[in-house]
């Protein structure tokens, strides 16, 4: 039993460290800046398939790389182009995203069907910790989760640019008004959440494998630690991405792998339903 | 406006005489997303609320009208005309249930709650399977309406019937305070106007709508199967609904027929005909985004001041 | 005014509309039309559509059936039930189609089947749910039209892992507990069912029954948890997961003393190596429909598949590309051999009913596979007529490790593994 406990203590860290990084991105764009972006998966899929194409043409894998980030960015600045003219209008934002997002979605499906593809690791090999073997791509998707979220949190909290956002968020009007050139703050955060997405997608794609339909699911589970952290809060996002890690490891443990899906949803509901401001939500 | 509406409606009931079988039954199924697609402007439309789960209760009023109507499966033998209300009712419950809780709190919790909700309604469909047979879905028995006639004045029929109630609905008071929400919910709510109260009702109205449209698809087809609780068709609904005008009701009742005859009708064949690369999604999802932007409000609103230009000419 | 414009608006529609539909009566047959529907956005509705037209142009060029041309219909079913039984419909009643084939999911073949009852068209099918043969046997009359071509009967797929296990044990590789990884859906019950008693009898215990929704990604858990039950060999019966690629992964990552081996779909993909960069290397997996690209049963499946690559430019992308092939060519035979028996119709479908089911045990058609009948209009399942053959990733190639008649490989195991 105690074995058991250290198992899903260890694995569910290391399980928790992918979402955290595909949940970064989200954070920034819809926990601080509270835009309902519906194609920031798209950013995730759309990268990670750009790595795995140039690979396969032949190309240095850290070239691949750069370029799915570009991409990435590339896309972000689509769907701020998209979004500027109706930023107001909550419904139109959350439809356009939408429709960009399974546009993408459609085009990858003609270019490369419905089947999952993988990019080779950045580091081969599985570590053995206290008997359990952890792959060290696992690790290094923790290490990097935390240093992501954490980053971003020095950066909205510490730093000008960071406050700038913050302001832009909290009342777009007024920031303006204060001198701050809102267009160029809604685009950083657009490209940099982006940039996290895609980067996230790529070693998404290095530990499990991407196709076309798992930018949905990534959006979900985004948005579900980004909500129970707690909106606006980056450190809620650490740790939420930690509790959704132990969820599903749990829950596949002891009840089994077919409840997996079905628990973590209803956890989702049931936390967006008992505590919406999440963990520790910053204001609402 | 009228005589137009009674004049779509003559030819409505005249198609049988033109339409091979084939399409007639394909314009039948479309009539019933059209009830699907106005149910869900009259929520969003109206009161301003993106709800994103509308198949959710598509989904509801289908299995709870099939397993009324399975004895093997329930040990019930309702009448279709019964089962289809009873999922209707189903329907609405969860959406009381549900919006009771969500509808209190900012905009993008119930979007969010929403868009999760047919995901999870889904997996109870596999995970029950005995009851609800899982992937595969199971077959209903229906000896009402077994032509492709009888379905198709019938689905005319319950179209006719929801367009009318919401009709004298948004047209009412109640309307009216919808509308009030969503245009500014801050400024209804200081009027003394209990918001959550009627975003609740519109919710409810909504939900049972598209549990009696569900209900009817399972009629139709002779089956149900999890793709009613799909994220497909509800990407569907949203297309046809802004595409038509948000708000109108009448927008989004052509859109939804033009879209579902587009996708499963002529656009198809249009596009093999010329071998594109592309498929009809890509099509339908560009217009959605160039219509997002240019045209936000919808045809409906668009084709309203060309119309009134073109009157106003003649003056 | 207005309402002049509205009028005249409406009726240019119906105009329109019925221009669209408009269909003149054809007075007698001037042309055979054959009728494809499947998922045309996937590969598995794909393949079928390009060798049901392969076929076409072959025969075409040939003189045709009973000397008429072949027009082929294409319908997609879009993996939607409703929109499978409105284009079938569409291909029976629009477009006159006098066969259909193809097909793809069981619960979309369930609604198909019953517009099919319908139209009363035969319909040459895909899909792998005993659902459907029991339809027939159950609704003789109703169901009658329906014969599976591409692939055989769920429930014999336990026939071909009992046989993968056995085969792994005369190879010198010990199996005693076997780990298994299931999709959480109707189509594997019955393959466990018969599959139970086949590995008791064999003294194999089966230590752990996982089942996995659509999407599930966390296999290392399961893998580690295979290791820890001392399992000889990880089992998947998978084939909607999607995610068998992360399975194959995960395994090759974690390297544990333990064979991966079993039914994945996707891993039938002539790509798979290629997707999963190399990882699929020494999966074992039995494959659907009874013949692989690199390995092709009969000299008809091999001129079959050099023709595909040579109008295409690949190897067929799914193994329903065998099924829908052999079926143009079925339709074909039971044509000619009704008009030869001076049937008045012969391409009546209660006439070619009878034709098919002709096609049993003793009498195959030998096509790219060798296709028969069970009475409930099943395909049969033998080493003689079409089963998964048990086939292994080598080093980017597929290869047929058993039965020896087929042949064109041998088991390699792992370098990791220790037994």
């Amino acid at each position: 039993m105690i074995e058991t406990l250290i198992q899903i203590f260890l694995f569910g860290a290391v399980v928790g460290g992918i979402w955290g990084l595909v949940a970064s991105g989200f954070s920034l764009i819809f926990g601080v800046s509270r835009i309902l972006n519906f194609a920031h998966g798209s950013a995730f899929v759309s990268s990670a398939f750009l790595v795995y194409s140039l690979v396969n043409y032949g190309y240095n894998l850290y070239f691949a790389v750069l370029a799915g980030l570009i991409l990435a960015a590339a896309i972000g600045t689509v769907v701020y182009a998209l979004t500027k003219p109706v930023r107001d209008r909550e419904v139109m934002v959350i439809i356009l995203t939408l429709a960009f997002a399974l546009l993408v979605q459609q085009v990858l499906l003609i270019l490369f069907g419905d089947r999952g593809v993988s990019v080779q690791p950045f580091i081969e090999g599985v570590a053995e910790i206290g008997g359990l073997k952890v792959t060290y791509m696992r690790i290094l998707s923790l290490i990097l989760a935390v240093i992501c979220l954490a980053g971003l949190d020095i950066f909205i909290t510490k730093t000008k640019l960071g406050k700038k956002v913050m302001a832009t968020a909290q009342d777009s009007r007024a920031a303006m008004m204060v001198g701050i050139d809102i267009e160029k703050i809604f685009l950083l955060v657009m490209v940099l959440s982006s940039l996290l997405a895609g980067f996230a997608g790529i070693l998404y794609a290095q530990i499990l494998s991407v196709n076309p339909e798992v930018s949905l699911k990534a959006l979900i589970y985004a948005f579900a630690i980004v909500i129970l952290g707690g909106l606006g809060s980056l450190r809620g996002s650490i740790v939420a991405s930690f509790i959704v890690g132990y969820i599903l490891v749990t829950t596949i443990t002891f009840l089994g792998a077919r409840w997996s899906e079905f628990v973590m949803l209803l956890t989702i509901v049931a936390i967006l339903v008992v505590k919406p401001t999440g963990l520790f939500g910053v204001r609402e | 406006m009228r005589f137009l509406m009674a004049g779509l409606l003559v030819l409505a009931a005249g198609m049988p005489l033109v339409l091979p079988e084939a399409y007639l039954y394909i314009l039948g199924l479309a009539y019933i997303f059209a009830v699907m697609v106005i149910s869900w402007d009259l929520m969003v439309g109206y009161t301003g609320q993106v709800n994103l789960g509308h198949t959710t209760f598509v989904g509801l009023g289908a299995y709870v009208a099939a397993l009324m109507q399975t004895p093997l499966r329930s040990g019930m033998a309702l009448h279709p005309a019964l089962a289809i209300i009873a999922g209707g009712v189903t329907a609405s419950a969860v959406g009381l249930a549900i919006g009771i809780i969500t509808l209190r709190l900012r905009g993008y919790y119930f979007s969010l709650v929403t868009a999760i909700l047919p995901l999870v309604f889904m997996q109870t469909v596999f995970i029950w399977r005995e009851l609800f047979g899982g992937e595969e879905g199971f077959t209903v028995e229906n000896t009402i309406f077994t032509t492709t006639l009888e379905k198709y004045y019938f689905s005319l029929l319950v179209l006719l019937v929801s367009l009318i109630i919401m009709r004298k609905i948004v047209d009412s008071r109640i309307g009216l305070r919808f509308m009030a929400i969503r245009d500014s919910e801050e400024l209804a709510e200081s009027l003394g106007i209990n918001t959550t109260r009627y975003k609740v009702m519109a919710f409810i109205l909504s939900s049972f709508f598209a549990g009696i449209a569900g209900a009817m698809v399972v009629n139709y087809r002779f089956t149900v199967s999890p793709d009613l609780y799909g994220v497909p068709l509800m990407l569907l609904i949203i297309l046809s609904a802004v595409l038509g005008g948000l708000g109108t009701l009448y927008g989004p009742l052509v859109g939804a027929i033009v879209i579902y005859l587009a996708k499963n009708w002529w656009l198809g064949d249009l596009i093999r005909t010329f071998s594109f690369p592309i498929n009809d999604e890509i099509v339908l999802y560009a217009i959605l985004i160039a219509v997002g932007i240019l045209m936000p409000e919808g045809f409906y609103h668009g084709v309203k001041r060309w119309v009134k230009s073109i009157s106003s000419e003649k003056k | 005014m207005r309402y002049a414009k509205a009028v005249l608006t409406v009726i240019i529609l119906v105009a329109a509309v019925t221009s669209l539909c408009a269909q003149p009566e054809k007075a007698g047959r001037e042309k055979v039309v054959v009728g494809v529907i499947g998922p045309m956005a996937v590969p598995e509705g794909q393949a079928q559509e390009k060798a049901v037209k392969l076929a076409a142009e072959e025969i075409n060029a040939q003189g045709g059936i009973l000397g008429y041309r072949i027009t082929v219909v294409v319908g997609d079913t879009k993996l939607d039930p409703n929109t499978a039984t409105s284009e079938f419909r569409r291909l029976a009643r629009v477009e006159k189609a006098d066969v259909i084939i193809g097909g793809f999911s069981s619960g979309v073949m369930n609604a198909m089947m019953e517009t099919m009852a319908e139209t009363k068209t035969l319909f040459l099918a895909d899909a792998s749910s005993p659902e459907h043969a029991k339809k027939v046997e159950q609704n003789y009359e109703k169901y009658k039209y329906w014969f599976r071509v591409s692939q055989n009967n769920g429930s014999t797929f336990a026939l071909d892992l009992a046989d993968m296990v056995k085969f792994l044990r005369d190879s010198g590789y010990e199996v005693r507990k076997v780990y298994v990884i299931r999709d959480e859906h109707v189509w594997t019950d019955p393959v466990m069912q018969a599959l139970k008693p086949l590995l008791e009898e064999m003294g194999v215990e089966i230590v752990k029954d996982v089942k996995i929704p659509r999407g599930y990604s966390e296999y290392e858990q399961l893998i580690l948890e295979a290791e820890k039950l001392n399992a000889d060999v990880i089992m998947p019966v998978l084939a909607i997961s999607g995610t068998g690629d992360i399975l194959v992964k995960q395994w090759a990552t974690l390297k544990p003393n333990i064979l991966l081996a079993g039914h994945d779909l996707y891993a039938i993909d002539a790509e798979f190596y290629e997707k999963t960069n190399g990882m699929a290397n020494y999966e074992i997996f039995i494959a659907d429909g009874g013949a692989l690209v690199t390995a092709p049963p009969t000299e008809k499946c091999r001129e079959f598949v050099e023709a595909y690559r040579a109008k295409y430019g690949h190897y067929p992308e799914s193994h329903q590309a065998y099924g829908a092939y052999d079926a143009v060519y079925l339709y074909k035979m039971v044509v000619e051999m009704a008009a030869s028996n001076g049937e008045k119709d012969p391409f009546d479908p209660e006439v070619l009913v009878r034709y098919l089911e002709r096609f049993n045990a003793s009498n195959p058609a030998r096509l790219t596979r060798t296709i028969a009948f069970y009475d409930n209009h099943d395909l049969m399942w033998g080493d003689n007529y079409v089963r998964n053959w048990i086939s292994q990733w080598q080093d980017g190639k597929q290869y047929i490790i058993y039965p020896p008649s087929v042949a064109n490989g041998e088991l390699k195991l792992p370098p990791w593994i220790k037994k």
